[in-house]
């Protein structure tokens, strides 16, 4: 039997309810401001870190027309050539003092594997930024639970609009434990967990895109998965990265061809001069 | 000739139609600049764009010797933005402006403590140029394209340089990364095109200037590059048939012989409609030049 019709104390909504909802907002724009406060400057890379990062840019440029190349045939291939031997031979790979890069049999620069995280002090200070913004955003996160646990336990707060399964019934209601209420009156927690996945779009809204209220990656990390590993982009192994690149190059070499070579047969249909073909 | 009378808003569009587009027309922004200036409300109705205002102000000052007007920009500039990297790129432009060997100094200086300032790497390598130091600025342009590749600015200028010495092969390979970055333009195209005619290699030039007119739109749009580029058409294909095989450094296969000759054919009727009586733009009906072609084209 679903009790449908529970009245509720309008004291409840006006307390608790809009309570809940306005701290939830107010402490995300915080959250945005002091992560906006705490975020370090990008740090100032040196001519060759850039140099490394552009490098397959160029590549990727070179192969991006190769069907239709602005470029004659012997501009392309020694382009391609040229590209292939720098990666090869690693003259790409950035030049790091403290770390020199070691060199194999052909005499060919090799990139240092991905050092260990604790020991770079350059990646160390990005787990750093990145445990810092965790902080700002679990901290809240735990204080209004306790908050709420502590104040508003043991009651619903509002029904929803719309039917749900009896599965959703430990979401909904936790802290109440009911048998047979219906899974749409939700307590006090749980709205507390809806609140906290919806209001991203409100955010979205208020501060602007990319705004550091929510994070998607929280949604994995807090409050569910606790205190989980970082989840750190691996530093590039520029040795793989180069090598493919060289095989999409060489492969982009069987594609190619020079745009120039019927121009004048189409500049000749053009203008009518040939019959279109 | 009598100019327009100003009113503040014309001012102020045109003069974020010139920041937009990064017109260089230096003295109708100083005339502009300094009209909005003087108005009463002038600086409030620039609102926000208030900054970029007094940058290209500062710029087309330099440009036209009125230093005066540029240290003003810059001071309101330095007050605002104390420790800005753009700042630091318009305080070196005026220091160029008096002296060359300084300038140099500043941005050196300025790089050591900041090699990727991309700017700052740009106007040493302008001020390399002004001073004709061109084995160095060779190098440095060459070091800097080396890391920032896709500077298409940097590709053209390089292409610039070789060509100002006589090395145009380098300068075709330097065109040919430009042609990459962009290659849709005619503009660049056609630099190709009449690069690879200066170097003598004119089965590669023909086939450039015939891309130049592939890839202009309408005729409307691009009267009068599309000439340029008829004109080297007409050029090359009677080269070529009057001696067919012409060698060819980057060993580009000629056009063949009827193509060739209808080619020659075509280049010479858009040339003669070009020039023709009823394409004049001049008020007294005449079309300027026009005898001297059409007795060039043999009609």
């Amino acid at each position: 039997m679903s009790g449908d019709s529970l009245y509720l104390d309008p004291q409840i909504r006006d307390w608790v309810l809009f309570p809940i909802t306005l701290v939830m907002i107010l402490v995300g724009i915080l959250r945005n401001n002091v992560t906006q406060l705490l975020v370090s400057s990008p740090k100032k890379s040196t001519r060759s870190a850039t140099r490394e990062q552009r490098a397959l840019l160029r590549a990727q440029i070179l192969r991006a027309n190769a069907k239709s190349s602005p470029l004659p045939p012997s501009y392309y291939t020694a382009h391609t050539d040229d590209l292939i031997a720098a990666f090869a031979a690693g003259r790409y790979l950035k030049e790091d003092p403290s770390r020199p890069n070691e060199v194999d049999e052909h005499g060919n620069r090799i990139a240092p594997a991905p050092g260990n995280m604790l020991t770079d002090p350059s990646m160390m200070e990005g787990m750093m930024g990145g445990m810092k913004n965790q902080a700002v955003m679990m901290v809240p996160q735990m204080v209004i639970m306790g908050w709420i646990n502590f104040f508003f336990q043991g009651f619903v707060l509002i029904k929803l609009p719309f039917p749900l399964t009896l599965g959703f019934k430990s979401m909904m209601q936790r802290g109440i434990e009911t048998p047979d209420m219906d899974v749409r009156w939700v307590s006090s927690l749980s709205w507390y967990f809806l609140n906290w996945f919806g209001l991203n779009g409100l955010y979205r809204l208020l501060l602007g895109d990319g705004n550091a209220a929510t994070d998607q990656k929280d949604l994995a990390t807090s409050p569910f998965a606790g205190a989980g590993a970082p989840v750190m982009n691996q530093p590039q192994d520029y040795n793989k990265l180069f090598a493919s690149e060289s095989e999409n190059l060489q492969l982009a070499q069987g594609l190619y061809s020079w745009i120039g070579d019927d121009v004048d047969s189409r500049i000749l249909r053009r203008y009518g001069k040939l019959p279109v073909a | 000739m009598a100019q327009p009378t100003l009113t503040l808003s014309s001012a102020l569009s045109d003069l974020s139609t010139a920041r937009v587009r990064a017109h260089r027309d230096s003295n109708e922004i100083v005339r502009k600049g300094l009209f909005v200036l003087e108005q009463k409300n002038g600086l409030k109705a620039l609102g926000g764009d208030i900054w970029d205002f007094l940058e290209q102000l500062t710029i087309a000052a330099l440009d036209i010797g009125q230093v005066e007007l540029a240290d003003d920009c810059i001071a309101r500039l330095e007050v605002q933005f104390p420790k800005s990297p753009r700042v630091d790129v318009l305080r070196g432009m005026r220091i160029e402006a008096k002296d060359l060997g300084l300038a140099l100094e500043y941005y050196e200086h300025t790089l050591e403590n900041d090699e990727t300032n991309v700017a700052i790497w740009k106007r040493l390598i302008a001020v390399l140029r002004q001073q004709n130091k061109t084995e160095r600025c060779v190098k440095e342009l060459v070091t800097f394209l080396d890391t920032f590749y896709s500077d298409l600015e940097g590709w053209l200028e390089l292409a610039d340089l070789y060509a100002s010495l006589n090395l145009y092969t380098r300068s075709l390979q330097a065109l040919s990364h430009a042609l990459l970055l962009a290659p849709q333009n005619p503009f660049h195209a056609l630099r190709f095109a009449e690069t690879a005619y200066t170097a003598n290699d004119i089965p590669l030039a023909l086939r450039y200037y015939l891309r130049t007119i592939e890839l202009i739109d309408s005729e409307e749009d691009g009267k009068e590059t599309g000439r340029r580029a008829w004109f080297g058409v007409k050029l090359c294909t009677s080269h070529l048939s009057r001696t067919p095989n012409l060698p060819s450094e980057s060993n580009t296969l000629p056009v063949q012989g009827k193509n060739l000759a209808a080619l020659e054919v075509l280049a010479t009727e858009r040339l003669s409609a070009a020039y023709s009586s009823t394409a004049n733009t001049k008020p007294d009906g005449k079309v300027p030049g026009r005898k001297e072609v059409l007795k060039w084209l043999g009609q």
